[in-house]
């Protein structure tokens, strides 16, 4: 073989190998989220440990894809008996430990969320008498009453793998400390690494009862509490795939410009100005419609727009956000009318001279400053002082436990818990709830409380939509908030990654941080 | 007093300012607004689990008990479980610490070998143009702080020319095993030179943008004092006798004006602790400033607690290491305490 030769011959293995590895190369997937995240689905709460929950272990029925309601997941059918509900279960799921789902394993995940007290176990509490397992791949849910929004609930109690908690139980502590560092569930993917401020390495692990897209992330990065700078400069060098929510809408701007593709998850979340109605003038309706009538709904969307295509949030026609139970496409949306605030504040029996409003927004988004401003602007019109504050969450939440310490105007955004309108309205409005931030406007009505315990209760479908569309009446009248605009969470994709699930209407899940399961993520380049 | 005695002494009175700090921080962490079991479980959480949570983590105790069993239980080195990150605290602690210290420490040494021959260099050729820029660039070092300078780096080394890495302390493809949480010895220990010259790749931003102020106040203070000293008799004798301007600055101007600086960059370290908070926000740095932010604001008592005292602590070692330096550099000093 001449030299020349062999120099081809060796580029071509030198190229052959090359490509070789470039085929082989890992598909990445970097996201990120607000810190901290928390991975024993037990304790999960926010954002962050819904994206981990879903993507490491599974549940009974999923929020319904490109549509309302639930549709089965680990649950392949059910039947409802009153307040029984008994679910067959899919037979060949197994855990990453390679154990099979069973019944036994409902039964423990129900047994240990319900026994550490954190995360979203308030949402079974006081609703399931027992649950036991009737066969090897049949549970049965007894609840203490009907209780209509509890198939939604479920969506909320992912499945752990009994074998694989004890055996790493110490003292009785259900596995605590170890479950808040490694996984034990059947999702598609696995704890590789987990720094709960920092970052946590996801691997996919394959045989999953759901085919992944194409081109599936292998191995999933997800940071937490990156910077807006440092996200910038990050998908600027193509060292980051998908934002978070939380940027400033200047900096989704920017990597719009730069190529990246902006995409919104509506996830049934409100932009609520809670009102105080337990402290003058506010406990008065008429000066509470007078507030609300003369808020510039038009402003607000202005501020929400990031740029000529994409809008974090759209107008709310009431209390419910679109696809909810309750939900009338057929109203008129909110919007300014000087003329009937004026009315309103007619008949109101506080002077509005003598009854300046301290209206709050949260120090740690001070992107909300702006509508805060425009009330200020636009409630001096109608004779109000306001007097803004910008409060530390710890803070707030602490002013909002007592009606008298609250401020009068709180701007929040609230995320329905389920798929069921029962799960945003009843924590917010039904007077039977503890003073939280999502209960802070103190409402009390005894027809609303009627109706949102027959929500509870009632399984017919038009009738719950008759019942939820009564309760938005009255809270459209009784003005307990004003309904600024639904919120569109926006995150910014780079070029090469492709988020079906946002993308594409009909492949998107209607609840907040159900869209990303890293699986059904394409990552191309 | 021998060295022994005066390091034992400086101990025993660092324990007692710690069991102070220890005191005063449990009862302000208790002060901040907020129910911290009510921000660990969420607003849907029931009143029985939030009064559950609440009886768990002893808040039903009067303060005094509160502060006893804490006491107690740090005795056994149990600093309880944090609500940021649901693990003991003590984790979080031996987790994160490393990364901020070795953060600080390199930012400390750039702080010294920037800061101090700026100041030799300004003060050697004062009145000149290197003087005034010397004085200028450090004017503007001090009065920006550490964010704005880690912004401006990321912006400049990162964002337009992308030459440096800006999140996180290693390569993401490179595994270290962990001994003691320090990158540059456990890279070595590993007999990773290439992951040792990465972690050395990722401190450079972050800690160039938390020495910056450092830097322009340990220059500008070498400065001033070098400048009185060359005023002094000695300098003129200096060079009636002939020596080099360089011998001159480096043996008779420099060493004596060291001790000032020295004393305020023993200072500036416990700044440096502070300031890291953004800088590690911004470059994503899992350290322990961060970890420090996000327990005030979640309420977190016992991770506020721990983090504290940690940082108490590693304040007082580093004080007491240049008191040391100080006593060794100025004759007169150790002389005094001997003396005493």
């Amino acid at each position: 073989m001449t030299s020349n030769a062999r120099l081809l011959a060796g580029t071509t293995i030198l190229a052959v190998s090359l490509s070789a590895m470039s085929a082989h190369a890992e598909r990445v997937l970097r996201a990120d989220e607000v810190a901290v995240g928390e991975i024993d689905p037990a304790k999960a709460t926010d954002y962050a440990d819904t994206v981990l929950a879903i993507n490491l272990y599974d549940t009974l029925v999923y929020p319904k894809q490109g549509g309302s309601g639930v549709q089965p997941h680990l649950a392949t059918d059910w039947t409802i008996d009153g307040a029984t509900y008994t679910f067959n279960l899919r037979q060949d799921v197994t855990f990453n430990s390679g154990n099979p789902l069973t019944a036994a394993d409902v039964v423990y995940s129900f047994e240990r969320m319900m026994a550490m007290g954190q995360g979203n176990s308030s949402l079974f509490a006081g609703v399931i008498d027992s649950v036991e397992a009737s066969g090897e791949y049949t549970v049965v849910f007894n609840l203490s009453s009907p209780f209509a929004p509890f198939l939604s609930t479920l969506i909320r109690m992912p499945i752990v793998d009994m074998a694989t908690v004890k055996a790493n139980e110490v003292d009785g502590d259900w596995a605590s400390t170890w479950m808040s560092q490694n996984s034990a569930g059947s999702g598609q993917y696995i704890v590789a690494s987990h720094d709960p401020q920092t970052e946590t390495v996801l691997t996919y692990e394959g045989d999953y009862f759901v085919e992944p897209a194409a081109s599936y992330p292998e191995t999933v990065r997800f940071s937490y509490g990156l910077e807006p700078s440092t996200v910038r400069a990050l998908m600027s060098r193509g060292e980051h795939d998908i934002t978070s929510q939380w940027l400033p809408p200047e900096v989704y701007a920017g990597l719009a410009k730069d190529g990246a593709t902006l995409l919104t998850e509506a996830g049934l979340t409100g932009e609520y100005f809670k009102l105080n109605t337990q402290r003058a003038p506010l406990d008065d309706v008429h000066c509470r419609r007078a507030l609300a009538y003369a808020f510039d709904y038009a402003t607000m969307g202005q501020l929400t727009q990031i740029n000529d295509e994409t809008s974090t949030g759209k107008p709310m026609s009431g209390a419910i956000p679109a696809g909810m139970v309750g939900y009338d496409a057929t109203k008129a949306v909110f919007a300014q009318d000087m003329a009937l605030a004026q009315e309103e504040l007619a008949k109101c029996a506080y002077d509005p001279s003598e009854y300046p409003l301290d209206v709050a927004f949260i120090a740690e988004t001070p992107a909300r400053e702006r509508g805060a401003l425009m009330m200020q602007a636009i409630y001096s019109q109608l004779g109000f002082s306001v007097e803004i504050s910008r409060t530390p969450w710890a803070l707030l939440t602490e002013q909002v436990t007592a009606p008298a310490t609250a401020p009068h105007v709180v701007e929040i955004a609230i995320s329905a818990a389920s798929p069921d309108t029962d799960s945003l309205l009843y924590a917010m409005y039904h007077s039977s709830q503890p003073p939280t931030w999502i209960s802070s406007s103190y409402f009390k009505n005894e027809a609303l409380d009627a109706l949102l315990d027959q929500g509870r209760v009632e399984t017919d479908a038009a009738a719950r939509e008759d019942i939820y569309g009564q309760a938005n009446d009255i809270l459209a009248s009784e003005v307990p908030d004003i309904f600024a605009y639904e919120l569109l969470s926006p995150f910014a994709v780079r070029e090469g990654v492709t988020y079906h699930n946002l993308a594409d209407p009909s492949r998107t899940y209607p609840v907040s941080g159900f869209n990303m399961r890293f699986a059904d993520i394409s990552v191309t380049e | 007093m021998s060295i022994l005695n005066r390091f034992l002494g400086r101990l025993l009175s660092s324990m007692i300012v710690l069991i102070g700090v220890s005191m005063l921080i449990f009862f302000i962490a208790r002060i901040i607004p907020g129910d911290p079991a009510r921000i660990a479980l969420g607003p849907r959480a029931t009143e029985e689990q939030v009064t559950q949570m609440r009886e768990t983590l002893n808040l039903n105790e009067p303060i005094i008990v509160q502060y006893g069993l804490f006491m107690r239980d740090l005795a056994r080195g149990d600093l309880g479980i944090s609500l940021y990150s649901n693990r003991p605290v003590i984790t979080d602690l031996a987790e994160y610490l490393p990364a901020t210290l070795e953060l600080v420490l390199f930012a400390g040494v750039m702080m010294v070998a920037f800061g101090l021959p700026l100041g030799a260099l300004s003060a050697r050729y004062r009145g000149q143009w290197p003087d005034s820029l010397i004085r200028v660039i450090t004017l503007l070092t001090v009065s920006a702080p550490a964010f704005v300078w880690a912004v401006g780096l990321v912006l400049v080394f990162a964002y337009f020319t992308p030459l440096f890495p800006i999140t996180g302390r290693i390569s993401d493809a490179m595994t270290i095993p962990h001994v003691t949480g320090f990158l540059l010895i456990d890279t070595l220990a590993a007999g990773r030179f290439d992951g040792f010259l990465s972690a050395i790749h990722h401190l450079i931003l972050p800690a160039f943008a938390l020495s910056l102020s450092g830097i322009g106040q340990a220059a500008r203070l070498t400065r001033a004092n070098m400048i009185t000293t060359y005023e002094q008799p000695a300098i003129e004798m200096a060079q009636a006798y002939g020596f080099s301007e360089a011998r001159i600055a480096n043996r008779f101007a420099f060493k004596p004006s060291l001790i000032p600086s020295l004393t305020i960059i023993g200072l500036d370290f416990a700044a440096l602790l502070g300031n890291a908070f953004l800088v590690e926000v911004i470059f994503a740095w899992p350290g322990l400033s961060r970890y420090g932010v996000g327990v005030i604001l979640q309420k977190d008592l016992n991770a506020i607690v721990g983090t504290v005292l940690i940082i108490s602590a590693t304040f007082l070692i580093a004080n007491i290491i240049v008191d040391f330096l100080v006593s060794i550099l100025n004759p007169r000093i150790r002389l005094s305490e001997n003396r005493s």
